[in-house]
């Protein structure tokens, strides 16, 4: 393991890849500012560039884009109240407020420095996870490895929220479908490509990522215009930032909220489906509820904890997401999920292999992660006022330039201009989607782990000489199998249950 | 009442239902007839999944919040993916810089940019940079001027 950490390191500190990382977390806060547009987007514009580079390149510079995303994020959060993503909306809720207050410098001091601390700490613990579970990986089979992809999916169906499972589930099955146009893997016939060559290799990942989140993205802000007017005005309300100095005894105040953050965002993050947005939620209510009543009341008119705490929990949750994708190759968010994709285009296949067969990638990319966070701390933090600017840039000039740099990217891969109206049509059905509330994640996710699950699934069937019975024979398959039922049931079911029975106990109470 | 989950769950129907009729186009070869997996067999699960779901999205519908589509922007982006499109059959026999520049323009012109210099300024030099960048930096060649002056 140490040689590895080693070669990791040697390949991080490389000058190339500590180049890749600052500009990766550079042009990540860039985009992240951007109201609208998230790490997914960020990262999808990001992939045509890194095709010539090395995977160990090409990912080290994605991890800086993710992390310089979530970081641009709060940026606008906190100046504009616009959170660019959804992981940073907890972070407006007080951020916005101190800004509002005059203290727009410390506020972003207080995220900066709570992201750097979340994400040292996770990095931390990512260093001990992933190999200890990429050494238990390498006991999964095809069978287990089908099944932890249904409980890859399930669940991020399960954490779509209150009454958008159903659209979530379906939203996961439309991306498993589209997956299956193109070759059928195994023979060779053609799948729904009716009669086109072009879509005789199936669908570019790489084309319906750009063409869900950054294109249709950009056609949203065309749609639904945001007053540039207001987003100036707040800039320049904004314009002095104030002091980025914190005080002592605020530093007191942070730490203990950073630990507990640290350690319950790296745990969301890691389970499949949950990520950021979720941990940044549930550490801001942990908090306000562990505040008391006088501390707990500051909580949305500026509080420091408040802003601290889905500040560290967002950013240790990014690194937590690493784990299931580095160790078995399965993603747990939509960006974990581009990455996966990524990856595969690279010719790696993430997963047990990945820690033993390219080491270097594996732990480079660890430890690029921790690079990156010194880098938004010493680098980005002082920068922002002038990255800020990018906000000030009129959507008539903005949004041009995202749907230009969306279909160019597409089109420089394969040069194929029927890529270009196939990302037209996608995009107006992802408008379309949008507007009927449908999430696009699960579908990317649904997208990206369909074929790997039908070859899991056909190599499982023909180790059990063609029998669906590995699916209750195998215990691990089995176990895996429930928990994914159970993730996805007891959400729906559970507080029907907890009604029915506090009806029955009201009833029996009144009867008695 | 048509909602707008209902709405949604109608074009899921309608997509799965498609999906499902054009399974049979695929074709099973003669030794896989009696294996238990062929390329049919994903596709047929996934299509019971998508017609099961929709049906169940329409009958309960999460929310009653109808579709409401006034105060968009629908012309622009009618013209925007028209220009998209025009781009896609432009690209190669006008060039990348002639057609790169004239989708931009006309993107910016679309959104209601009316400033000569913001218009000009947003476009011809940055794809001629772009261009530069990718050919003389990173080495991928992208043909500049129309074909015919290549020849």
């Amino acid at each position: 393991m140490l040689e590895g950490i080693w070669s990791g390191l040697t390949t991080a500190a490389s000058p190339i890849n500590l180049l890749m990382v600052a500009v990766g977390c550079f042009v990540g806060t860039f985009i992240g500012m951007l109201p609208g547009l998230g790490p997914i987007s960020a990262i999808a514009l990001m992939i045509p560039i890194t095709y010539g580079f090395d995977p160990a390149t090409g990912l080290i510079l994605m991890a800086g884009v993710y992390y310089g995303a979530i970081f641009g994020g709060s940026t606008s959060s906190i100046l504009i109240n616009a959170p660019g993503v959804a992981g940073t909306v907890a972070t407006a809720f007080d951020g916005y407020p101190l800004a509002r207050q005059g203290m727009a410098g410390k506020a972003l001091a207080i995220a900066a420095y709570s992201s750097f601390s979340g994400g040292t700490i996770a990095a931390i613990l990512l260093l001990i996870a992933a190999p200890s579970l990429a050494v238990v990986s390498r006991a999964f089979q095809s069978t287990d490895y089908f099944a932890l992809m249904v409980l890859g999916l399930t669940a991020v169906a399960a954490f779509a929220g209150k009454g958008n499972v159903i659209k979530a589930l379906l939203m996961t099955v439309v991306g498993l479908m589209l997956a299956t146009v193109g070759s059928d893997p195994s023979m060779g016939v053609p799948r729904f490509t009716f009669g086109m060559i072009d879509l005789a290799d199936g669908i570019s990942f790489l084309l319906l990522a750009m063409a869900t989140f950054a294109l249709s993205e950009a056609l949203m802000g065309i749609i639904r215009p945001k007053s540039d007017a207001d987003r100036l005005r707040e800039m320049e309300a904004q314009k002095n930032l104030g002091s980025m100095k914190v005080e002592k005894s605020e530093i007191k105040e942070m730490a203990p909220v950073i630990g507990r953050s640290s350690v319950l965002g790296f745990f969301v993050g890691v389970l499949p489906g949950a990520g950021a947005t979720i941990a940044s939620f549930l550490a801001y209510g942990i908090e306000q509820r562990l505040a008391g009543p006088k501390k707990g009341a500051l909580f949305g008119k500026g509080s420091v904890r408040g802003l601290s705490a889905p500040e560290t929990a967002n950013n240790a949750a990014c690194s937590g997401s690493f784990v299931p994708l580095l160790t078995l190759g399965i993603p747990g968010s939509g960006t974990t999920a581009i990455m996966l994709g990524a990856l595969i285009s690279y010719g790696i296949q993430p997963g047990p292999q990945l820690f033993e067969r390219n080491p270097e990638v594996f732990w480079s990319v660890i430890i690029s992660m921790y690079i990156g966070n010194v880098i938004l701390l010493v680098l980005n933090l002082p920068l922002i006022p002038y990255i800020a600017r990018v906000l000030a840039v009129p959507s008539t000039v903005l949004l041009p330039m995202i749907v230009f740099f969306s279909l160019i990217g597409v089109y420089f891969v394969s040069f194929n201009t029927f890529d270009i109206h196939l990302m037209v049509l996608f995009a107006v059905v992802a408008v379309a989607l949008r507007l009927l509330d449908f999430p696009m994640a699960p579908m990317l996710l649904g997208f990206i782990l369909g074929g790997m699950m039908e070859e899991n699934l056909r190599r499982a069937l023909s180790i059990y000489n063609d029998s669906w019975s590995f699916l209750w024979e195998r215990g691990l398959t089995l176990s895996i199998l429930i928990i994914a039922a159970l993730v996805l049931f007891v959400p729906m079911i559970g507080p029907k249950i907890t009604a029915a029975l506090a009806r029955r106990k009201e009833t029996a109470g009144e009867g008695g | 009442m048509l909602t707008r989950d209902r709405i949604g769950a109608l074009l899921m129907l309608v997509f799965s239902l498609f999906y499902w009729l054009h399974i049979d186009d695929i074709r099973v070869l003669p030794f896989q007839a009696s294996s238990a997996m062929t390329g049919q067999t994903i596709p047929e699960i996934l299509a019971v999944l998508g017609i099961g779901l929709s049906v169940l999205a329409l009958l309960r519908p999460s929310s009653s919040e109808k579709l409401v589509l006034t105060g968009f922007q629908w012309r622009r982006a009618a013209l925007i993916c028209l220009l998209m499109i025009a781009y896609g059959f432009t690209v190669r026999p006008v060039g990348f810089l002639i057609s790169t520049s004239l989708f931009l323009i006309g993107s910016i012109v679309v959104l209601g940019e009316r400033r000569l210099w913001v218009i000009l300024v947003a476009s011809v030099p940055l794809v001629v940079l772009f261009w530069a960048l990718m050919t003389q930096v990173l080495g991928v060649f992208i043909e500049p001027w129309p074909e015919f002056l290549g020849e």
